[in-house]
């Protein structure tokens, strides 16, 4: 761990650059890859710029540990009145100087929202203006492609069962010694492990401090929620969550009608090569920058349905109810500027089933929903881990024609099926059917504020004449090992614990096949 | 197309002779802005810029975004200092007496090409 402190003096064009240079360099001493030193760069470089052009000098500290770089840049004031309106691309109000420098534009924070992995911005009239930004750095080799993730590991709650091994798309997880672990550089954010960990030692991080209602806080909720109280109707779920003490509950799934209308309007305008995929689904576009990058320009360049309810509620105190860790790393990666927190609907069905119960008991009411068809032309929608994976294999073969734009959710039936739910996700979805018209509320569409990143997801060495050697020690371990993929190693499969072996993870004597003599011989 | 063929073409009056390093490169992807934000935010890594802008940030903001030279339109000339940032940095600087709009051209008719080209 290392810490860097550099002074920011106001007015000092020339100067400025300085900081952002020093710290360029000690990213590439420590061996960072260059596009996360880019993008490092390129945020202080703002950051710094901020200070040299509006404030009375600052001071900008990095801290630089073994997987991330953290910047915090505070100024001396005068501070910002509008934040919200100073994030927003082409607000400004540089001074003539700074605008005949080429700086200005409105485009400093935006900038550093586009290039950092996580960014947070408060500020006080009269008093100065933090910036904190963070990126995703992952010296070694193995780690490069790590994002920020949102699965919970409570490793005491390990039964050893090594279900979770097999269940992850991208052979992501680990179980050693009955302890848990993820590869973050391979993971997708998507549910896959949590559905097959019955014990729940891997999960979804909640709030630290678990439901707290305010008197100007909004609930943010998915349909699947709405629709998971047994009989109950949806206007009568939603009329106790309010009870719950929120000024307003609002539900995502406007937001789902006005990405999908984009979508197929992108699809209909040919932009993008077809088919076009929705970006609906935050661990379907992680999966897709991972392990399909070629197929990253059919992505929408839109935000999620979550990021884009998320952009419409602004500044308010907002507790969003998320049924993936995705939808949750994509909520906290963007509006730096608001309140929110992300709870689970284990938390809110908790706080809510007895206000239901007791309702019921005073006065029943029995719904009868009626489902209705509903589906567009020129829209393929997949859900579920192994069917997103066979239909993204044959778009990038170019065997899927005819097909305008696809609509992928990593979870079996889409959201509705998130295993963290509480209802089974065909009785939800058919009552989310019935009551889907007379749900209030409105929704659009946003452009996303970060661009599409491939991810190299497996790559041995930066070196590429390491990185061959490697893969030949990767064969051979491969051709020693069994081929069995019985997990008792704790790696999903005999060819992940070949890539362990050779990147200092595991090794090959706790593969229970291979006999001591050739396993000393590693 | 290499950095110098590109000098040569377009009749570029070099100032950082001591920059060796990106004569060679291949520059294959150009950006013009007098916006330095805009200038971080869009040029391609590798690329060359086209600008009005002389004074020393701009080498910082090439610098930062790892492009290999700058080309100074409307015969506009940096001074010293920031020729010797340059140098420093390894940034190539050259002028034009041509207008941005023509240089840009010129590159283009090279197979310079945008980002969306």
């Amino acid at each position: 761990m290392e810490h860097l402190t550099y002074d920011i003096q106001s007015g000092d064009f020339g100067g400025a650059g300085a900081a952002s240079r020093d710290l360029k360099q000690h990213l590439k001493r420590i061996g960072a890859e260059s596009d996360a030193v880019r993008r490092a760069m390129i945020a202080a470089y703002e950051a710094e710029m901020n200070v040299v052009i509006h404030t009375e000098g600052g001071r900008l500290e990095a801290t630089v540990s073994d997987g991330q770089l953290d910047v915090d840049v505070v100024d001396r004031g005068p501070g910002i009145p509008d934040v919200p309106q100073a994030m927003r691309e082409g607000f400004s109000t540089a001074s003539s100087e700074a605008r005949a420098l080429g700086f200005g534009a409105g485009m400093g924070l935006p900038n550093i929202e586009r290039n950092s992995d996580r960014l947070r911005v408060t500020s006080a009239v009269g008093d100065g203006t933090r910036v904190s930004f963070s990126i995703i750095l992952r010296p070694e080799a193995a780690d490069q492609g790590a994002r920020p993730s949102s699965l919970g590991i409570a490793a005491e709650l390990c039964r050893d069962c090594r279900h979770c091994l097999a269940a992850c798309p991208t052979a992501a997880v680990r179980v050693r010694e009955a302890q848990p672990s993820v590869l973050y550089h391979l993971c997708v954010d998507c549910t896959c492990c949590i559905a097959a960990c019955d014990p729940g030692a891997l999960t979804l991080l909640d709030a630290p401090d678990g439901l707290v209602p305010g008197a100007d806080g909004v609930l943010a909720v998915p349909p699947a929620l709405l629709a998971g109280f047994g009989d109950h109707a949806v206007d009568t779920v939603l009329e106790e969550l309010r009870g719950l003490g929120f000024a307003e509950v609002v539900s995502v799934h406007r937001y789902e009608d006005e990405l999908r209308r984009s979508v197929l309007d992108l699809a209909a305008t040919s932009a993008l090569p077809a088919p076009v995929i929705s970006s609906v689904c935050p661990a379907v576009v992680s999966l897709i920058e991972l392990k399909f990058p070629s197929l990253v320009p059919h992505l929408a360049p839109l935000a999620s349905p979550w990021e884009a309810l998320q952009r419409d509620l602004g500044e308010r105190d907002v507790t969003y109810v998320v049924s993936c860790p995705s939808q949750r790393t994509a909520l906290l990666a963007q509006q730096p500027t608001a309140q929110r927190r992300t709870v689970t609907p284990r938390l809110v069905r908790e706080a809510v089933l007895p206000r239901l119960a007791a309702r019921r008991r005073a006065a029943g009411e029995t719904p009868a929903p009626q489902p209705q068809a509903a589906g567009a032309d020129d829209l393929l929608v997949v859900t579920g881990v192994s069917h997103v994976l066979a239909v993204l294999e044959q778009i990038e073969d170019g065997r899927l024609t005819g097909v305008a734009s696809v609509e992928p959710f990593i979870c079996d039936g889409g959201c509705f099926g998130s295993p963290l739910l509480g209802e089974d996700a065909y009785v939800a979805a058919w009552r989310w059917a019935a009551a889907a018209g007379s749900a209030p509320g409105e929704g659009r569409s946003y452009e996303r504020a970060r661009p599409y990143r491939p991810r190299p997801g497996i790559r041995l060495d930066p070196d590429m004449a390491v990185a061959i050697r490697k893969l030949a020690e990767l064969d051979a371990e491969t051709k020693a090992l069994p081929g069995r993929d019985c997990g008792v190693c704790g790696a999903p499969t005999c060819a992940a614990l070949a890539e362990d072996i050779v990147m200092g993870r595991a090794v090959r004597a706790l593969c229970p096949y291979v006999t001591p003599e050739e396993g000393s011989a590693s | 197309m290499k950095l110098e063929d590109i000098a040569r073409e377009l009749g570029l009056t070099e100032l950082t002779p001591k920059v060796t390093g990106n004569s060679e490169a291949d520059i294959e992807r150009g950006y013009a802005s007098d916006l330095l934000s805009d200038v971080l935010a869009h040029a391609p890594e590798g690329g060359v810029l086209v600008t009005l802008q002389v004074h020393l940030n701009v080498i910082a903001v090439a610098s930062h975004a790892e492009l290999a030279a700058v080309i100074f339109a409307g015969d506009r000339r940096p001074d010293d200092e920031v020729c010797g940032k340059a140098n420093a940095e390894g940034v190539s600087l050259f002028v034009s007496p041509a207008d941005t709009f023509d240089v840009v051209g010129r590159l283009y008719a090279l197979g310079v090409k945008g980002n969306h080209a």
